[in-house]
């Protein structure tokens, strides 16, 4: 049971990695990005290909992770602007659609450029025994660069003049500009961290078994999972949300069966979108 | 020096602001009074770039204001304090005010000292979430928060609104002790007695147009002035 629960939490935090990244860059833009999950397959891809073109497996990761990271700050300042120059549901949804669009052409393009690459990272050591426990060392690898990556991400937040910039545009994009903060430039900045935490996430999908250039949309919508089931104005909110989700996803599938995974989540968020609608809703105006 | 020439805006085709100069010169505190729907924000907020003008200009020295951002024209030292005051409100005070120092985050802890110094309120409060202050305490730490911004020009848009007279006396006592430091100010205010007793020169704005100017003096002798604003036969 104890092996069942702390696998759930590692996957939570994977699950967290996704909807954070979605959660932020709502937050600072108005915007859902549904191509949000084609970020982390790039991370994937490209590290698959490098390892695959004879790199090394922790550079090739780095740069995945930077392609990622990259890619999110290409959409941003390119596909994104139509989307920005509007303001509240109409930004939203022009948003939905580009992004929408966009998943379907890079889902499009892998299948047809790189249809059986995949990425399957695979650790020296299989498993080790901690306080009695038999703990995967997959499961240590994740969960060690999630919590570094959110430890990360709260410093810069709570720390750094920069993380308070972006955590005022969320809360007054006016305010922020009459402080004298680029809100466009900052929003850049995070929707590529965006993709550095969703590219994390893939590279974490490699590392518990293989990352596929089809999996986009399921990261997306599992991403869109945790952010609505967290409230997508709170990042902590996310966070927790995605290790509940995770540990109610590993017992059910020990217990029950894995085919139970996707009703119970998508159960989960119609329950909270029906019991806290205004979770989403607040940030419309 | 501030120099508004020729401004027009319109909203969906309604013209606010038409035809309108003035000018603000360094060191000076000005006025601009006038009646509700005269157009004072939308000026403040067209100077602050908030607003795009349909004609005219505005430069601050000779740097053109309405080519810029608003993030850019308050980087540049022109800070616009809003009615609203746009605080941040789930941060507190004390990072309300360091955003506050983002554009030129050197000299950080003196500026600090001086805001506590001439808002000792807000010191006492620096640890609570702005959302949570009164709006006397919101106002302080809005205006608080431009000075932070090493201001060349402030734009204080109807900063009495809404507050006790003893908190606006109080307000515009640490206004006053700015101005005479020599802070330059453009002061968009609905009470007259405050502006007149504030500011060196002042214009009134009706139905978007400069319909009067000059010193408090020269104001209070007209008679239309006094009937309108004033109440005062």
């Amino acid at each position: 049971m104890i092996g069942v629960l702390l696998d759930g939490l590692v996957q939570g935090l994977q699950l967290a990695l996704l909807g954070v990244g979605i959660t932020l860059v709502y937050g600072l833009g108005g915007v859902l990005n549904l191509a949000h999950g084609q970020l982390a397959v790039v991370a994937g891809v490209t590290t698959a290909l490098l390892i695959g073109a004879g790199f090394g497996r922790i550079p090739s990761a780095f740069l995945g992770l930077l392609g990622a990271g990259l890619a999110g700050v290409i959409i941003d300042r390119t596909l994104l602007l139509p989307a920005y120059r509007r303001r509240g549901e109409e930004r939203l949804l022009l948003a939905l659609i580009l992004t929408l669009g966009l998943s379907f052409g890079v889902d499009g393009f892998l299948a047809y450029r790189y249809p059986s690459v995949a990425l399957t990272l695979r650790l020296p050591v299989g498993a080790v025994v901690l306080a009695g426990v038999r703990v995967r060392t997959v499961s240590l690898a994740v969960a060690g660069l999630a919590l570094l990556a959110f430890a990360l991400l709260a410093l810069f937040l709570k720390r750094t003049l920069l993380g308070k910039a972006v955590r005022s545009i969320i809360q007054n994009e006016t305010g922020a500009s009459l402080c004298g903060i680029d809100v466009g430039r900052t929003r850049t900045l995070i929707v590529g961290m965006s993709g550095l935490l969703a590219g994390l996430a893939g590279l974490s999908q490699g590392l518990f078994s293989n990352l596929g250039p089809e999996m986009g949309p399921e990261f997306t919508v599992l991403a869109l999972i945790v952010a609505v089931v967290g409230g997508v104005r709170s990042l902590s909110g996310t966070v927790i949300a995605g290790l509940l989700l995770g540990l109610v996803n590993a017992v059910a599938s020990f217990y029950v069966g894995t085919y139970l995974t996707w009703i119970l989540l998508l159960l989960a968020a119609l329950l909270t979108l029906l019991v806290r609608p205004e979770g989403l809703l607040a940030y419309w105006t | 020096m501030l120099r508004v020439e020729g401004v027009a805006v319109a909203y969906d085709g309604i013209p606010i602001l038409r035809d309108v100069s003035l000018e603000v010169g360094r060191g000076e505190a000005v006025g601009v009074i006038g009646p509700n729907g005269a157009g004072k924000t939308t000026l403040l907020r067209t100077i602050a770039s908030l607003v795009r003008p349909q004609a005219g200009s505005v430069s601050w020295d000779s740097l053109r204001l309405d080519l810029l951002s608003a993030h850019q024209v308050a980087r540049r030292g022109v800070v616009y304090i809003p009615a609203e005051r746009e605080l941040f409100p789930q941060m507190t005070v004390l990072e309300n005010l360091q955003l506050g120092s983002y554009p030129h985050p050197s000299g950080y802890p003196v500026r600090l000292a001086f805001i506590f110094d001439l808002f000792p309120r807000l010191a006492e409060r620096r640890h609570q979430r702005a959302g949570t202050l009164s709006g006397g305490e919101q106002q302080m730490l809005a205006i608080a928060r431009g000075v932070m911004m090493q201001p060349k020009l402030l734009l204080l848009d109807e900063p009495s609104t809404g507050l006790a007279p003893l908190l606006v006396a109080e307000l515009y006592r640490q206004l006053g002790r700015l101005r005479d430091e020599g802070l330059t100010v453009l002061l968009a205010e609905q009470q007259v007695p405050r502006a007149l007793e504030f500011c060196r020169r002042l214009y009134v704005l009706e139905n978007g147009q400069v319909v009067l100017a000059g010193s408090p003096d020269d104001l209070l002798k007209n008679p239309a002035l006094k009937r309108a604003y004033l109440g005062i036969a």
